[in-house]
């Protein structure tokens, strides 16, 4: 470094640069960052007029474009991405249709829902969050309460009498009494996990039903297991969403996460003691196949699209992938709902909503493109490509809940699912709490760490009890 | 040096050769191979060869979902950010190395610093920013923001670079007339091509492949670079992969050729990087 600056000294003073004209070589990239900080943010557009078009939905189709003044901008959209790339199109076509009818120019923007959170929370600091978009019921409830959600209880009723009311499960998902008193989002589809079993494994060994208790199940898987060839519990004890079904399993054990008031962790109880001994002994004998404490989001269906598990839960992404690629395998599965456990018997279904954030220029046009899209023609075609279960009483009825054993089964859980959490609060202590995968990761604890079950319960106990601390 | 060895240790040297190119190879091997099965195959024949090699996966990606505006895209990007990134950094690196000035140290220890700063904590900031320049969803906004990264990046390579060339050669050039910029393009920057090539080719790489700023400030399909295009061809719990095995194969070819037409340089410009005098 020494002789090196000797030699810049030198050089300096030969050739008299002074400060001010060397500093011209670093400007341009100084420049940048000064136009980028001192950049005055666009001006928000005026609120455009809006079409009187707050008709049902049947009615708003048949509208003509209202005289109203085209709106400066375009109207933008964000749908959640899925896995039917048909009903993916869909909605983009029948949002691109609506746009038509209204005289609007539309963006829709398909957002893959993996990155839904990533994307509204830049959106929300930079003041780019679209005019509408689908969300899950987490970020709604995350949104609403830091005031970014435009309350839909007029929106919500109004569908609703059109289409002789909504469901209890949808209607609980948005319940202004439980989720900071307005309905936030509207229920579009409500999804839900299917337990996927190998009925031609199964029927060999003499099983023909579906389990109806977990512990049932775990007798089956044991009668199936064949390893490396299959193994019979092909569920995730891993830090992904999927890993959260033994949260439902704990609880139908009789466990808890909190107490009914939601303020204090209840993890360490007998039910949990129980619960534990049953998974990790189902895991000590080889029941789970390996790496199943590490499987990504998709583990689960590639072990039982490869083959080798007997038995996983999904909510039918499965189904869509077999018909399209394995009708053979398709053929050789059955599907059902989740099993009882000893106290309790839990299908918790995941509302999917439609949602108008308060920095949209175009709130009532988003109302109207809401109870737009809750028509039933399109709701009928969208449901028989998409894998969600009805959210009105009007699509009960729909073919496809008859004739798909995968939508009877998201029919079922429409009808008798438990609301997300229950029988817990479902609250952010809950969610961060869930966010933080602290049941699996108390499994691994045993199965993985060799540490015993009442020291990984004692832990879990613990950092439960910190999460719901910072709530109180 | 093989030459030099018995027959027994020839083929010990050989044999680990050929068993270091296939750990190395055996990848790019798998995602060929994947990429050309069928869905059903994928999962019900884990077999390492081809069963019924098929181009559907190649056809559907290129065909269908547009992966040849995707590729278009991350050149755009990616090429683009490089050239401005590089020329900028020339002029940086020209300045904290050869000019003498107050504060001349702090600015290079703040390039360094903000290149260090992770874009997990940056991209809200960059977001707001990028919309308050209405360079939202725009492949010039990309741009704008790889640049935040690759020119620190760039700069401080360079640095090192420049510091190898003795200043004497710059020297000669101006006592017979040469400006200081002729002595900068003219002599310095011939004489470190083999570093530029080297920061050219790790700023390209580095914006090709970068996801979650991309992810970030890009909302149309026409506007996704290849990482983003991938990034959605993972649906909810869905991997589609033979799909994504195309579609990586595809993308690794522009970055492939870049390295074999470069690695040279690139050898080069690493070693005299990595050697102060």
């Amino acid at each position: 470094m020494q002789p090196y600056d000797e030699r810049q000294d030198r050089d300096c003073r030969r050739n008299s640069i002074t400060a001010k004209r060397a500093q011209w070589l670093t400007l341009p990239a100084a420049l940048a960052l000064v136009v980028a900080a001192c950049a005055t943010p666009p001006a928000a557009p005026a609120q455009p007029q809006v079409p009187a078009a707050t008709a049902p939905p049947a009615a708003a189709e048949a509208t003509q474009p209202p005289a109203a003044p085209q709106p400066s901008g375009k109207f933008t959209y964000w749908g959640g991405l899925i896995f039917s790339d048909v009903a993916n199109q869909m909605l983009v076509d029948k949002i691109t249709e609506w746009g038509k009818a209204r005289g609007i120019e539309v963006d829709v923007v398909m957002i893959n829902q993996n990155e839904t959170q990533q994307k509204v929370s830049a959106a929300v600091e930079a003041g780019t969050m679209p005019d509408a978009l689908d969300m899950g019921t987490g970020l709604m409830q995350l949104l609403a309460k830091n005031g970014q959600l435009e309350p839909l209880d007029d929106v919500f009723k109004q569908i609703g009498e059109a289409h002789g009311g909504w469901l209890e499960s949808a209607a609980k998902s948005v319940d202004p009494a439980r989720y900071g008193g307005s309905v936030w989002g509207i229920p579009f589809g409500l999804s839900g996990n299917l337990i996927n079993r190998r009925h031609d494994l199964l029927s060999a060994k003499g099983f023909n039903e579906a389990p109806k208790t977990w512990e049932e199940l775990g007798q089956m898987a044991e009668a199936v297991n064949d390893p490396p060839k299959v193994y019979g519990m092909g569920f995730a004890l891993s830090n992904v969403g999927d890993g959260n079904l033994t949260v439902t399993m704990l609880q139908t054990w009789g466990g808890r996460i909190a107490d009914d008031q939601g303020k204090n962790c209840t993890i360490d109880s007998p039910e949990t003691r129980t619960f534990m001994e049953w998974i990790t002994g189902l895991y000590k004998k080889g029941l789970f196949p390996p790496g199943v404490t590490t499987w990504d989001g998709a583990g689960d269906n590639q072990a039982y699209q490869a083959g080798q598990a007997a038995f996983i839960a999904n909510p039918g992404s499965v189904y869509l992938n077999l018909r399209d690629n394995d009708p053979e395998l398709l053929a050789a599965t059955r599907f059902s709902g989740l099993p009882a456990g000893p106290k309790l018997q839990l299908q918790p279904y995941g509302p999917n909503v439609r949602a108008i954030p308060v920095t949209s220029r175009y709130k009532d046009l988003a109302k109207d493109l809401l109870m737009y899209l809750a028509d039933d023609e399109f709701m009928k075609e969208y449901y028989a490509n998409a894998i969600y279960g009805p959210v009105l009483n009007s699509q009960v009825d729909f073919p496809v809940f008859k004739a798909s054993p995968i939508h009877v089964g998201l029919l079922d859980v429409a009808k008798n699912g438990t609301p997300p959490a229950f029988p817990d609060v479902d609250n952010p202590a809950y969610a961060e709490f869930n966010a933080n995968f602290l049941i699996p990761k108390m499994i691994q604890r045993v199965v993985v760490d060799n540490v015993s079950i009442e020291d990984a319960i004692k832990e879990t106990q613990a950092a439960c009890q910190a999460i719901y601390d910072k709530y109180k | 040096m093989l030459h030099k060895l018995s027959p027994s240790q020839k083929v010990l040297a050989y044999a680990c050769l050929v068993l270091l190119a296939i750990l190395i190879l055996f990848p790019i091997y798998y995602m060929l191979t994947v990429s050309l099965k069928t869905n059903r195959d994928i999962y019900r024949v884990p077999s390492l060869l081809l069963p019924n090699p098929t181009l559907m996966n190649y056809v559907e990606l290129l065909g269908r979902r547009g992966f040849a505006v995707n590729m278009r895209n991350s050149l755009i990007v990616a090429g683009s950010a490089t050239v401005i990134s590089v020329f900028i950094s020339c002029l940086a690196a020209y300045s904290l190395v050869r000019l003498r000035y107050r504060g001349r140290t702090w600015i290079g220890r703040l390039i360094l610093f903000s290149y260090l700063t992770p874009a997990s904590l940056l991209f809200i900031p960059l977001a707001v920013i990028i919309n308050r320049l209405q360079m939202g969803n725009t492949l010039h906004g990309l741009i704008f923001t790889y640049l935040t990264f690759a020119a620190p990046l760039s700069t401080w390579l360079l640095m090192g670079f420049f510091r190898n060339v003795p200043v004497d050669l710059e020297e000669q050039a101006m006592v017979d007339g040469a400006t200081r910029l002729q002595a900068l393009f003219r002599i310095l920057l011939p004489v470190a091509a083999p570093g530029l090539v080297a920061v050219s080719v790790f700023t390209f790489t580095g914006a090709w492949n970068e996801l979650l700023l991309a992810l970030i400030f890009t909302t149309s399909p026409e506007i996704r670079t290849v990482p983003v295009a991938l990034q959605y061809l993972i649906t909810g719990d869905v991997f589609r992969w033979g799909l994504i095995m195309a579609g990586a194969v595809v993308a690794a070819v522009p970055v492939m050729t870049l390295y074999y037409l470069s690695q040279r340089f690139v050898v080069q410009g690493l070693a005299a990087g990595a050697v102060k005098t």
